[in-house]
């Protein structure tokens, strides 16, 4: 029972990726990229999910995926023109199909009705025809289809003379589903039917029926029907004689020579019958089952030992080899990566991966690992780094020279440390296109919703960025692109009023900063309404009315707990989460967000998170009798400042001049209530650090211990968010140490104006 | 009660007698053909199977195939035989 929920686990991961794939493919529909290869990409998606589901029985879900696959197998063939509106049918079924899933795996409900609704709207489109009678076949569906999910039960296309009850849906009648679906089409003009007839000697020279099917699939999607009527009973049947022969719906853009060459090495082997459409099936059937009822090839049945030496005129066999050897194995190494350790999960594990006949290129073979044992495996690492950290400390202490053979090798064990932790790293980064690939559809949710028009410009969706920080940026970004539509976007009859562009343009960028990564939304909408944020955050008591802000602070009052500016609430973003649930969530992480914006012109909400949530480059510095570190990738420089570069600004603060600019002094050990008094700045060292919006400032440490990696360990889970501390570590000698939140401390710099801090519970960091 | 048969990775035709003689030793009871180490299948062991699929109906004795392996799916498919060989769940109209 385990494997089979292990089993499922892995159906539903891959149901994701198929889920994302699908809406990729249907998106570049819409933007009328529809090739065959994309049609049959989505088409793929689907149909591997209504594979899985049925090995799960799960039936709503097969049901849906069905009548979907089955529009899709239409488009594919060309039955159903592939259009821009229909692509916006099938964007909105694959939301229904994603529901389903969901809904398979217990994680919400489908609204029976719009999947029933839209059912009838797939099948209209399936079928013109069929339109008025759409709604009976899903009244049938509603009885649960008995043990097996035989799919195909729900179908108005296929042929229930192919179906049998029986739960192996066992069948010898040739199939001809596809086949008389669309025969009573137009059919298209690169339709090809090539019968197959292979001889005995066809696998006697160790050729293979197989490959030629797949080589004949590269040219376009194809459908073999095969005929087995010349196949005797089991007992009469001499294993090494061909009987079964295949007929081979052939779509493709090639001419009839690249479907002859297909066959080239079995010419003679090989009976071949190449026709333009497929109104020749059956016909050519007929011929070919003609020949195969005449007396059954003698030939065949002389015993033929084991590799039979082939005879000289046989066209050479080393081309032959030549196309047999590419293809044959190159599915192998895929299936082989997939299994698990165990390997008895691997049957159904491998089903819902239909891989259809595009055989794989040799280097893509892909390995499933369970996250946790990543994790686990990162945990290690980050131990690693520690006890190499101690044992470099301690080698220290001894007095060991830097040329000695050990401290080299420590070097070098340092290095490799490095290179692991580095590789393991990259193991878990996975590109935010995963994320950003389901914003298109929200915004055009959003933009029906609101009645504006908006379209959506991504950038960086190859931005690399630790799985577990991936997993969380979902929500916050469709948070902030809803805020963007529906707060930041004006009508388009107000745009066009302020001489703009009806559509409004929502940019959704991703790009790697300071060592973290940044998400950017912004809108080319109104901006933010200084006035009336201001005038809401007193009305509703958040701040005090005479209080002096600054345009800045003004747009970020609206991260404020309890501040809603929507004056009606909204379907699309008042639903009871504000901005400020948006940041504590990013906040938590690690990360901060802050929004900018200019009237008329629009805003932009900036996300700044972690890349990861397991290492970071520190400087550790000494303030105050404490060990701090301060994240490496912030500091721009560490100087000893000169008495005549520090100048007092105002009544406490004071500002450094460093080269042409001055940048405001700030004494760490002050800021996070070490110290009420700080020393002169010149006793000290100071590092010169930039924020992520680029602003600098000078931070006074009293000593500089050295450049270190450190192991971030969570203060939030382990204790609570300490403002301007980031996180905390342990240091080689096993003492805890703080990891500086630099933005933080600027931001509470800029808000004291230098005062020392209040009353806050001091922390310490413990021996 | 059942009889199993474990397909061997490779179904050329050096494997087409021997499967077809396994078959034989087992007609007359429920059988059960796992599939999950097939990476190979080809034309002549595809017909052993279908026969045997079909001498199995004849008997009115269960035949199922279990745990097929991706490349036993795809294959089948490819030869248009999912109908006979496969259970509902992996038929389609796959290309």
């Amino acid at each position: 029972m385990d494997e089979l929920e292990a089993i499922k686990v892995t159906f539903f991961q891959e149901c994701e990726e198929l889920l994302a794939d699908l809406e990729g493919g249907l998106l570049a529909m819409q933007e009328g990229a529809g090739d065959l290869e994309t049609v049959n990409a989505v088409f793929r998606a689907v149909h591997s999910i209504k594979g899985g589901a049925g090995a799960f029985g799960l039936e709503p879900l097969v049901r849906f995926a069905h009548v979907f696959e089955t529009l899709l197998d239409a488009v594919r063939s060309g039955t159903v023109p592939n259009t821009v509106e229909l692509a916006a049918v099938l964007l909105r079924a694959s939301d229904i199909l994603a529901d389903h899933v969901s809904a398979a795996r217990g994680l919400g409900d489908v609204d029976m009705g719009a999947s029933a609704a839209m059912a009838a709207e797939l099948e209209t489109w399936t079928d013109p025809n069929a339109a008025p009678a759409a709604h009976a076949p899903l009244v049938e569906d509603a009885a649960p289809v008995a043990a097996a999910p035989a799919a195909a039960s729900v179908s108005g296309v296929a042929d229930d003379d192919a179906m049998d009850d029986d739960d192996l849906g066992f069948v010898f009648v040739p199939q001809t589903i596809t086949v008389e679906a669309q025969a009573a089409d137009a059919e298209p003009s690169n339709v090809w039917t090539v019968s197959i007839r292979p001889k005995s000697d066809l696998y006697r020279k160790a050729n293979e029926t197989a490959l030629l099917l797949r080589e004949l699939s590269r040219l376009g999607p194809i459908k073999a029907t095969l005929d087995d009527s010349a196949l005797p009973a089991l007992g009469e049947l001499d294993p090494e004689a061909a009987f079964v022969t295949w007929s081979v719906r052939l779509e493709t853009e090639e001419d009839e020579s690249a479907i002859r060459e297909v066959f080239e090495f079995v010419d003679g082997d090989c009976d071949l019958e190449i026709t333009r459409g497929e109104g020749g099936v059956q016909d050519a059937m007929a011929s070919l089952l003609a020949v195969a009822e005449a007396p059954p090839v003698v030939e065949a049945v002389e015993p033929a030992p084991a590799p039979a030496p082939e005879p000289i005129e046989i066209i050479a066999p080393a081309p032959v080899a030549e196309v047999v050897e590419p293809v044959a194995p190159a599915p192998a190494p895929v299936v082989e990566a997939a299994k698990p350790a165990a390997a008895p999960a691997a049957p159904a594990a491998a089903t819902p991966k239909a891989t259809p006949v595009e055989v794989p290129g040799p280097g893509q073979s892909v390995i499933r690992v369970d996250p946790e044992r990543i994790d686990r495996l990162i945990d290690l690492v980050g131990e690693l780094v520690i006890n190499q950290a101690m044992l470099a400390q301690r080698v220290g202490e001894y007095g060991i020279a830097p040329s000695s053979n050990l401290a080299m090798g420590l070097d070098e064990l340092e290095q490799l440390t490095r290179e692991i932790q580095d590789s393991v790293m990259a193991i878990r980064a996975q590109p935010v296109k995963s994320v950003f690939q389901r914003m298109p559809r929200l915004v055009r949710e959003v933009a029906n919703m609101t009645s504006k028009q908006a379209r959506l410009v991504m950038e960086g969706e190859n931005t690399e960025v630790d799985k577990t920080v991936i997993e969380r940026l979902s929500d916050p970004i469709t948070h902030m692109l809803r805020n963007a539509i529906d707060h930041g976007l004006e009508s388009p009859e107000e745009r066009k009023a302020a001489g703009k562009n009806p559509e409004g343009v929502v940019r959704l960028a991703a790009l790697h900063r300071s060592g973290r990564i940044v998400i950017e939304v912004s809108d080319d909408g109104k901006g933010i309404n200084r006035e009336r944020v201001f005038g809401i955050a007193v009305k509703k008591g958040l701040i005090a009315p005479d209080l002096q802000l600054t345009d800045e602070e003004i747009d970020n009052l609206i991260f404020l707990p309890g501040f809603s500016t929507a004056e009606k609430i909204s379907d699309v973003s008042g639903r009871g989460v504000g901005m400020d649930v948006v940041k504590r969530s990013v906040q938590a992480l690690g990360g901060r967000i802050s929004i900018a914006s200019r009237p008329g012109q629009g805003s932009t909400f900036t996300l700044s998170l972690p890349l990861t949530l397991a290492v970071l480059d520190g400087m550790v510095v000494d303030v105050a009798g404490e060990t701090l570190v301060v994240p490496l990738a912030a500091i721009v420089e560490s100087l000893r400042p000169k008495p005549e570069e520090v100048r007092p600004l105002g009544p406490v603060g004071s500002v450094l001049a460093v080269r042409d600019s001055f940048v405001p002094l700030i004494d760490v050990g002050q800021a996070l209530g070490y110290r009420d008094h700080s020393p002169a700045p010149t006793d000290g060292v100071v590092l010169l650090v930039e924020g992520e919006d680029g602003s600098r400032a000078a931070l006074v440490a009293d000593a500089i211990h050295g450049q270190r990696q450190v192991v971030i360990k969570s203060l939030e889970q382990n204790y609570q968010q300490v403002e301007g501390v980031a996180a905390a570590t342990i240091l080689g000698d096993g003492r805890v140490a703080l990891i500086l939140d630099v933005d933080a401390t600027i931001a509470m710099r800029r808000r004291d104006g230098g005062a020392p801090r209040p009353t806050e519970p001091t922390l310490i960091a413990a021996e | 009660m059942a009889a199993a048969i474990a397909l061997p990775e490779n179904l050329d035709l050096k494997a087409a007698a021997p499967l077809k003689a396994a078959f034989l030793e087992r007609r007359g009871a429920a059988i059960t053909v796992e599939a999950d180490q097939v990476r190979r299948l080809g034309g002549l062991c595809l017909q052993v199977l279908l026969a045997a699929r079909k001498a199995w109906d004849q008997d009115g004795q269960a035949f199922s195939i279990k745990g097929p392996s991706e490349a036993f799916v795809e294959t089948t498919r490819l030869f248009g035989a999912e109908g006979a060989l496969l259970s509902a769940e992996f038929q389609g109209a796959e290309s």
